[in-house]
């Protein structure tokens, strides 16, 4: 065996992921790639990479190149997706010095907006759909005030 | 985490298998050869990404099998230094935490490299197992007691940095009792802000 190129790119979770896929993995049925292929999915599966798309992918690589990240730090911020500046503090480094704490936050804001949240929002969601429920029902005035007199 | 390596590659094409296309049978030869083995240098294969050229197919005399000269491309798992990886808390001793992806077991976690100070001390609830605790201290030099926080719960998701990959080589001779080779070791650092298990940082 020859090595032709050691490095022929890094991959994104989400292309290895979108790749698997592809190849016929789900989380239902699994027989047409090979068991140790099917735990890298389910590993991929828990990540925030199980709800991208190459929408947002490319999107996001198109806003991020104002803050001239290293291709490491934006891969690295794909692949975890934080949503705090914490997580930014984290991904690159010398932080305080390239980018300050307020172009971190703004930096994690975008993520959250541009990057999708991984599966275990959904709780919120039905929080929040069961207060709009909950705001419907409005009371009614029982008696008009005005009512006309007998 | 992942990246893609060109190789290429000699193989002898089993007669069994000539029933199917050149290419399904060239792919399913290449898996059964490469699928989950760690190749030094360029980490652990997980799939065969794509088939770039299928050369020769000469039948070397006294073989009943044609040999093919293939390019293909593979995803390895091979993560840079420096990378942020989520993964899940398997075992810990008080050599190193160990921690799990699922489809890759050998990521070590050694003492030096925990959020400083840590302690290798025994667990309150149950006397015989030790853990790893750490102790985080507020700047104010005049408290001399910090919070503790625990490092024991096993399945628990602990984001690291890689700190570096190494490949030990084959040993020649091994005694039975000891731990089976693990031919690709990723050691990891917890170490700073945002590291360490993700209940700390929620």
């Amino acid at each position: 065996m020859k090595i032709i190129k050691a490095n022929d790119g890094p991959l994104t979770n989400f292309e290895v992921l979108d790749y698997l896929r592809s190849r016929g993995a789900s989380k239902e049925v699994a027989v047409t790639v090979a068991p140790s292929e099917y735990k890298v999915f389910e590993y991929l599966v828990e990540t925030a990479a199980c709800n991208q798309t190459r929408e947002h992918v490319t999107d996001f690589v198109q806003k991020v190149k104002t803050y001239n990240l290293a291709k490491a730090e934006v891969l690295n911020i794909i692949n975890i997706r934080p949503p705090l500046p914490v997580g930014i503090f984290t991904i690159v480094e010398n932080c305080d010095a390239r980018l300050g704490e307020a172009a971190a936050e703004e930096l994690a804001e975008m993520v959250s907006e541009t990057l999708p949240p991984p599966l275990a929002q959904p709780e919120i969601q039905d929080a929040d759909q069961l207060d709009e429920t909950i705001a419907d029902g409005n009371p009614q005035p029982i008696a008009d005030s005005d009512g006309e007199a007998a | 985490m992942f990246s893609l390596s060109l190789i290429e590659h000699t193989l002898r094409l089993p007669p069994h298998l000539l029933g199917l296309s050149l290419e399904k049978a060239v792919r399913h030869e290449l898996e059964g050869l490469f699928l989950d083995k760690v190749i030094a240098k360029l980490g652990l294969c997980v799939s065969v990404y794509d088939i770039r050229s299928i050369n020769g197919g000469f039948i070397f005399p006294g073989d009943g099998a044609p040999t093919y000269t293939v390019r293909c491309r593979l995803i390895m798992f091979r993560p840079f230094v420096g990378e942020i990886i989520d993964a899940k808390l398997k075992d810990y001793d008080e050599n190193s935490l160990r921690l799990s992806l699922g489809f890759f077991d050998d990521i070590c976690i050694p003492p030096h490299l925990l959020p400083t100070p840590s302690h290798f001390w025994p667990d309150p609830e149950n006397r015989n197992r030790r853990r790893w605790v750490w102790e985080y201290q507020t700047d104010d030099e005049n408290q001399t007691s910090g919070s503790m926080f625990a490092i024991d719960e096993i399945g628990a998701t602990i984001r690291f940095k890689v700190q570096s990959i190494s490949y030990p080589s084959i040993p020649l001779e091994q005694p039975n009792s000891s731990k089976p080779f693990a031919p690709m070791v990723v050691t990891g650092s917890i170490d700073n802000d945002g590291l360490g298990p993700l209940s700390w940082w929620e």
